[in-house]
């Protein structure tokens, strides 16, 4: 019996871990728990040296001095806030009137103004419950299919899980021990390629079920200008202006500058020229520009304005991703404010929000420390990686069993329990299979983010259903869902047959001062030298 | 008994109060952390002490708000199996998860972490960091916060066995509040004139 159990550790403890975690008492201590049951076992069997937990009051002190998760409570903060300041409102408006006109018009718009919020934060819940109570009434009262407007709205809030910058990257990065920068920069293009898929729905259906999404009629159209016209060519000529604008600009540059920067430059000048216009425009009441053009140029500053705060000082090596984090969230507290939609009853909710869910994020990790401890004292990362090295087809084989395991797991599991407990187990084994980690860490992402889809527990599913009217069964929004989940796992296998999807934005950023700063951080490795076993889920400071 | 529940209100009393004042402690690291990014841009300025007094408020905004994500039952849990259990098999759960998951683990960080801290402020230990903060402050918080969190499991575990003796109610109703997202959904609905 003891022998058995001498031999079989690894499989002991994780065994124990699922039913520990599936009794229902919060993760964290259920984790660390069945860490310090085991490591006692461990140690009275001899299998494990007495000095065990010593390492743990330094490992404690690592979880806190970890700079890349504090940009957990940045990016939550600042989601937190955005989402009351009624930017989301205003650009559901606008662009739903500037899309509606085409078929299939309001579900484009829901896409587009999806992945414009996903750029700027990344929390689900908000755009799935404004997309909801604006978008979703519009599309029902002219005809929209239910089942098509909820799940489009559905999959729309979710790219906020993909499109940086989003927790679950982050928290990737960490445990991957890569840099959130460049795993930022690796999902950049394939989440607009998935909101491009989308899209791409959206057209089949217009072209094959043209009675799914029809036009808003005319007299639901609101911009008007006094002679009739809708205002879109006064909008068209802008956007080409400030596109040869920005390609000129573009011309002017060396040729050398990487492309993450020429792009986000070329960005800023071309968003800056429309406002200025605008700006003029109203100020000098000349009539020059349409009230459709300059309404969607005002509506579209901040948004991009953020977006420029966040990820373009991070991909132009002005600040650390958890830099950046701070600096949307201050941008977002003074368009709150500028918006005076600030109060202190908001202010103390947000980071009342933003505290408990650090701490639960934290505590999480915490107990997967101690857990690990345990886990990684008695060889259970060699245990894993023996089963998954040894599947019959190499990295293929491999790719395809985990993402199946994530995909099962997510049915059950949120993307926190996931990548605290899951990932740091698959990481190492991805490695050493020639795995590279960001591509990987994507992958797993673009996964994870179905989790919010699936019925019947997907989260987006369950916002939606709480703010959708009652002619919206949830059978209709569970359905809604099922074409956009495929879309999903068409993604994921795009990224395993074209690993330069992600690849291609990482390549050419040697030069970028990301690193640098990096390492005026502090970079203590508190308790490297107590570890009993290398442990993966300590990422290598720089 | 009833002295047990009246700790058990004075534990909750605490915990509430100290995580209502940390929550502030958000919006000072996001200035700081900002400010940071924005002096070393601008003015070429970065201190070692403004970079790691980041991390020690990050600690304190989970050490000290431990306890009070646990009072407010926020500690995130799988429940596709117990959710659908009787409120009193939940409750059993939870007692048992406290006396063997919790307690014990609270008391094995105290116990590893209170004599290195004792440690720590006997030497002064200073930060590696050339211009570092003072070390004893990050590790009383880890002590201080695996405290408060062993008291709010007590209290915990006293209002749990005072419910199933039927002598207070659920514990886990009295902090049922709006959530960010309601409330997010209220707005908009009141802006927008829709009924509930």
């Amino acid at each position: 019996m003891i022998d058995f159990i001498i031999a079989n550790m690894a499989p002991i403890i994780f065994v124990s871990m699922v039913l520990f975690l599936l009794l229902g008492y919060p993760v964290a201590f259920a984790l660390a728990a069945n860490g310090i049951v085991f490591g006692l076992i461990g140690i009275e069997l001899g299998l494990l040296g007495p000095q065990l937990f010593q390492a743990l009051p330094d490992r404690l002190l690592g979880v806190m001095s970890n700079d890349t998760l504090l940009a957990v409570p940045f990016f939550t903060f600042m989601g937190l806030i955005l989402e009351r300041s009624g930017m989301a409102e205003d650009l559901l408006d606008t662009i739903g009137q500037l899309f509606g006109p085409i078929r299939g018009g309001l579900a484009y718009a829901v896409i587009f103004v999806g992945a414009l919020l996903a750029a700027t934060t990344g929390v689900v819940a908000a755009s799935v419950i404004s997309m909801g109570l604006i978008s979703l009434p519009i599309m029902l009262r002219y005809g929209y299919d239910k089942r098509l407007a909820s799940g489009v709205i559905a999959a729309s809030g979710t790219l906020a899980q993909i499109i940086p910058p989003s927790l679950v990257l982050i928290i990737m990065a960490d445990q991957l021990g890569k840099s959130v920068g460049d795993m930022y920069k690796g999902a950049f293009i394939p989440g607009f390629i998935l909101a491009g898929l989308y899209v791409g729905y959206v057209v089949l259906v217009s072209i094959f079920k043209p009675k799914w999404v029809p036009a808003l009629p005319l007299e639901a159209r609101s911009f008007r200008e006094p002679n009739g016209a809708t205002g879109g060519r006064s909008l068209l000529v802008l956007t080409v202006i400030s596109v040869a604008i920005a390609i000129a600009f573009a011309k002017t540059l060396p040729a050398d500058k990487p492309l993450d920067e020429l792009i986000v430059l070329c960005l800023m000048l071309g968003i800056l020229v429309p406002f200025v216009i605008a700006l003029i425009n109203k100020a000098f009441k000349i009539g020059l520009l349409s009230a459709m053009a300059e309404k969607v140029t005002f509506v579209l500053i901040p948004p991009l304005a953020l977006i420029f705060l966040v990820l373009g000082t991070i991909f132009l090596g002005i600040a650390t991703p958890t830099e950046g984090g701070a600096m949307g969230a201050t941008g977002a507290l003074l368009m709150a404010i500028g918006r005076k939609r600030l109060n202190v009853s908001l202010l103390k909710q947000a980071m009342t929000t933003t505290a408990r869910l650090t701490t639960f994020v934290v505590f999480i990790l915490i107990g997967a420390r101690i857990f690990s401890l345990t886990f990684y004292g008695v060889d259970g990362h060699r245990w894993v990686e023996h089963l998954l090295t040894d599947l019959p087809g190499g990295q293929i084989g491999f790719l395809i069993v985990v993402n199946i395991l994530v995909f099962l797991l997510a049915f059950f599991l949120d993307f926190f329990e996931l990548s605290f407990i899951v990932v740091p187990l698959l990481g190492p084994v991805a490695e050493k299979l020639g795995i590279d980690l960001i591509w990987f860490g994507v992958l797993l992402g673009v996964n994870m983010q179905t989790s919010f889809m699936h019925p019947p527990f997907g989260f987006a599913l369950f916002y939606l259903r709480s703010v959708a009217p009652a002619s919206v069964k949830t059978t209709d929004i569970y359905w809604g869902a099922i074409p956009f989940v495929c879309i999903q796992i068409i993604m994921v296998a795009l990224i395993i047959a074209f690993p330069q999807l992600v690849t291609a934005g990482l390549d050419k950023d040697v030069k970028v001062d990301i690193n640098t700063i990096e390492l005026m951080a502090p970079s203590v490795d508190y308790g490297a030298e107590e570890e009993p076993a290398p442990a993966p889920t300590e990422p290598e400071k720089k | 008994m009833n002295a047990l529940l009246k700790l058990s209100r004075l534990i909750d009393e605490l915990t509430e109060r100290i995580g209502k004042a940390a929550i502030w402690t958000v919006l000072i690291v996001v200035l700081i952390s900002s400010g940071n990014a924005v002096m070393r841009y601008t003015i070429n300025y970065s201190s070692n002490a403004y970079l790691e007094i980041q991390w020690y408020l990050f600690g304190l905004i989970f050490f000290s708000c431990a306890g009070y994500t646990l009072l407010h039952n926020e500690h995130v849990r799988i429940d596709v199996i117990t959710g659908n259990f009787s409120k009193r098999t939940q409750t059993w759960i939870d007692i048992l998860g406290t006396v063997f998951f919790l307690v014990p683990m609270a008391c094995l960080v105290l116990y590893m972490a209170t004599p290195v801290l004792l440690d720590s402020i006997k030497s002064n230990e200073m930060s590696n960091n050339e211009g570092g903060l003072i070390m004893w402050p990050a590790r009383f918080m880890i002590v201080a916060g695996f405290f408060l969190l062993l008291l709010q499991g007590l209290s915990e575990l006293i209002k749990r066995v005072g419910f199933l003796m039927g002598l207070c109610p659920d514990p886990t109703e009295k902090y049922k509040k709006k959530s960010a997202e309601e409330e997010l959904a209220e707005a908009i609905r009141a802006e927008k004139g829709v009924p509930q």
